[in-house]
């Protein structure tokens, strides 16, 4: 009862504070939103066109490269905010469709389409593409240029005889079948990724900042205090732990809750995401009690906090997924394992795309509650040398 | 200005003693820039690689064309692979495997190419002609790169046969396959003419490095201008104000205090990440005056909270909250800009946008181009710095 007491004066503290209820309820909620329009859904290559010519031909070469699934066409104004633009990686290319477009092709004479991009990858897909849609364009000009170069018509003679010729003949075409299996982070919703990864790297980040607050309760001789009281050192111990852990709760549910609602995040089956929950703010707990008891200082401890908060979440997979370390470095997947964040992932992983029950989770369950009683173990173990000292 | 010497001295002293400083200036920016490289730079140095496979069950002059000559030249290219295969089924299967990075020695492919039996037959012909491609959905960059492949095989090929029939209808004799070919000598009219841009986008590591170190930065700097209210909080200040100094002497030895921890938190970072994880910084006189510019801008933004808030406390929470939206919006965490949406037009009302911005200009460019940044962080300094100096001033007068 007495632990109880302390765990409820802990999280009102925590809950008076302003920085707290904005780091807390408001920020993770913004990056979700953020994270969730500027990364979630497909992600398009960005092609910048430039279109200098005022023609037909120049607004069906647009036309073409608009039907391209894998590309985005953005059409920029001058040829400079394009340069920038692909300088800054604003931009993946740009391409200019010069003003004597339409007048030089239709008069037989060859046309440059300036490609501007960085070198790489992504800039060699797009060209891929471009050539693609240029040669489909060319077709009946190439004939009309082939009957002319051969001698047996003028170039505009033969233009309309291809056209014609052309209407006549089937066409070549690419019959394209999907095959397999999409990359499982596709198959998730626009906001999924983000709420689940940032209320792991929150949960854990605000647990770890709390340690501050058991800091100052031992260094203002709270905690000195309340043993002296008829309060044993285990009761204190349980309600400062109780306390860290009510407020990793608190934020955890209320991420989980105001996600769904706002976003229609998909958190799976909600008994096993709230047992995700329950046993990974217990990990965060526990850490924030073993920061309590090594840190004498509550704004050492406010670095140190940030600096695991966010190291171990860019390692254990919040801020690039795990599905994304899998396909790219294996060893950087081993490595994120060794973070609790991860198993915690694996779990939501589990629920929420491959309706894993809880047997599915169990192994993910237990090896989290693992890290907490080691944390715990390690926690207590010092803070009872250092409170009866 | 001895005065305000001898505050910022006593400052500096007491900050060493405490660590915290040191952690929140240094080791905090230089461990995060460690693993956010460890991290982040094997996804960025990732090197697309496509593998395909072709089933020709044709077996004509069009089929082996694809085949030898366009594929052919494509497996030039060394991340490209291009095996062919018997049946349909094999290259089904294959692209149907699902990518496990475990298992080396898995065979897998992105995308197959089928050409069907009486494809070359029916190309020298009017009828339409069809070539298949299994596109693996789990594979969507080298897939797409497969299906522009086919469809531009394809147009060559529509070219190639209205070119053979234009010239027919014109009397020309002979074989219309061999007119074709000849057909596709003809360039395209439009030809896309290659040029590259110059990268003005940080690598990961140098990114890493100076997007935590701008953002460690504020506070680093909100330490020295929270000093203000910790006299207070203190009793110390109206000793201070009693004693025989300019009160502006108060104000600059906390500014100086703060401008001084900046620079050499800064400075140790810059050297640090450039030796120990080979950080490029670029031109050392653009690197300073942004670092320059961008403590200016730092001071006169926390100098603000320090004025209007009451407690030390209060000053920590808000210049926090600042801090850390400034820094996510500036995009420090990752580049904001290039991710593109509303969050890219809002980033430049930081100071972090500008710093950032004016490092990848100086990556791609030279010192002179920096100078915007440099000037649009003087200018937050300014204008937040007469702020703060006002909000002083009735404070102290108060």
């Amino acid at each position: 009862m007495k632990s109880l007491a302390i765990a409820t004066t802990n999280l009102r503290r925590f809950i008076r504070d302003r920085g707290n209820i904005f780091f807390v309820f408001i920020f993770p909620m913004l990056l979700i939103l953020v994270f969730g329009t500027s990364f979630g859904g497909d992600f398009n290559a960005r092609l910048a066109v430039i279109v200098e010519s005022e023609g037909e031909l120049a607004r069906d070469l647009v036309t073409g490269l608009e039907g391209l699934d894998t590309v985005n066409v953005i059409a920029i104004e001058t040829e400079a905010a394009a340069v920038r633009g692909v300088e800054r990686g604003e931009l993946e290319a740009a391409v200019i469709i010069p003003a004597n477009y339409d007048s030089n092709i239709t008069a037989g004479i060859p046309v440059d389409l300036q490609y501007l991009a960085r070198s790489g990858q992504e800039g060699n897909s797009l060209r891929s593409n471009l050539e693609s849609v240029v040669t489909q364009q060319a077709v009946i000009l190439r004939a009309a240029r082939f009957a002319e170069s051969e001698g047996l018509a003028t170039f505009a003679a033969a233009l309309v005889t291809a056209g014609e010729t052309a209407a006549n003949i089937g066409l070549v075409t690419v019959e394209v079948t999907a095959v397999g299996e999409a990359f499982s982070l596709d198959l998730l919703g626009q906001f999924d990724s983000s709420a689940q990864t940032q209320l792991i790297l929150f949960v854990f980040l605000t647990s770890l900042a709390g340690s501050a607050a058991l800091i100052q309760t031992r260094r203002l001789g709270v905690a000195k205090r309340m043993i002296a009281t008829p309060t044993s050192v285990g009761n204190v111990l349980l309600g400062e732990g109780l306390g860290r852990y009510l407020v990793a709760l608190v934020q955890g549910l209320f991420i989980m809750l105001g996600t769904w609602l706002i976003f229609g995040v998909d958190w799976g089956d909600p008994i096993l995401a709230t047992v995700i929950l329950l046993i990974f703010a217990l990990v965060g707990s526990g850490a924030a009690m073993l920061m309590g008891a090594v840190f004498s200082n509550d704004e050492q401890a406010g670095g140190m906090g940030v600096l695991f908060g966010l190291g171990f979440a860019a390692l254990g997979g919040c801020m690039v997924p795990l599905q994304v370390f899998e396909l790219i470095s294996p060893g950087l997947y081993k490595v994120a394992h060794i973070t609790p964040h991860a198993w915690a992932l694996e779990a939501f992983d589990s629920i929420v795309l491959n309706n894993g029950t809880f047997a599915d989770i169990a192994v993910f369950l237990a090896i989290l509650l693992g890290y907490a009683l080691v944390l715990y173990t390690l926690a207590i173990w010092r803070l009872r040398v250092v409170l009866t000292r | 200005m001895r005065a305000a010497w001898t505050i910022a001295v006593k400052d500096l002293k007491q900050r060493l003693r405490d660590r915290s400083a040191i952690i929140v200036g240094i080791i905090a920016p230089l461990v995060l820039a460690a693993i956010f490289s460890f991290v982040f730079n094997p996804i960025e140095d990732f090197e697309f690689s496509a593998t395909y496979v072709v089933v020709d069950q044709d077996g004509g002059p069009a089929a082996r064309l694809f085949v030898d000559q366009v594929l052919g030249a494509m497996a030039a290219d060394d991340t490209i692979t291009v095996d062919e295969l018997d049946t349909v089924e094999a290259a089904r299967v294959l692209v149907d495997v699902e990518v496990d990075p475990f298992a080396e020695d898995v065979q897998s492919a992105d995308a197959a190419f089928i050409l069907p039996a009486g494809f070359s037959a029916t190309v020298v012909s009017a009828d339409p002609a069809t070539i298949e491609v299994l596109a693996g959905r789990g594979s969507q960059t080298a897939a797409g790169v497969a299906v522009a492949v086919a469809e531009q095989f394809a147009s060559q090929l529509q070219t190639a046969r209205v070119a053979a029939a234009t010239a027919e209808f014109y009397g020309l004799e002979g074989d219309r396959a061999e007119i074709g070919l000849r057909a596709l000598g003809v360039p395209n009219l439009a030809t896309v003419a290659d040029a590259e841009a110059t990268s003005k986008i940080l690598n990961g590591t140098t990114f890493y490095a100076a997007g935590l170190a701008i953002f460690f930065l504020f506070f680093t700097v909100q330490f020295g201008v929270n000093g203000m209210l910790e006299e207070r909080h203190a009793g110390t200040l109206p000793r201070l104000l009693a004693a025989p100094i300019p009160k502006f002497a108060i104000v600059a030895g906390k500014a100086i205090t703060a401008a001084i921890m900046g620079v050499v938190s800064m400075s140790v970072l810059v050297v640090a990440t450039s030796l120990m994880f080979g950080a490029e910084w670029g031109n050392p006189l653009g690197v300073l005056l942004l670092i320059f510019g961008g403590i200016f801008a730092a001071i006169g933004i926390m100098g603000i909270v320090g004025a209007f808030a009451k407690t030390a406390e209060q000053a920590q929470v808000y210049s926090s909250i600042i801090a850390v939206v400034l820094g996510f919006m500036g995009g420090t965490f990752f580049p904001v800009g290039q991710s593109g949406g509303l969050l890219a037009q809002l980033r430049f009302v930081t100071p972090h946008a500008w710093f950032m911005q004016g490092l990848g200009d100086l990556a791609g460019g030279n010192v002179a181009d920096v100078f915007p940044a440099v000037f649009a962080l003087v200018v937050f300094g300014v204008v937040c710095g007469t702020l703060a100096a006002l909000g002083i001033r009735r404070g102290l007068a108060a």
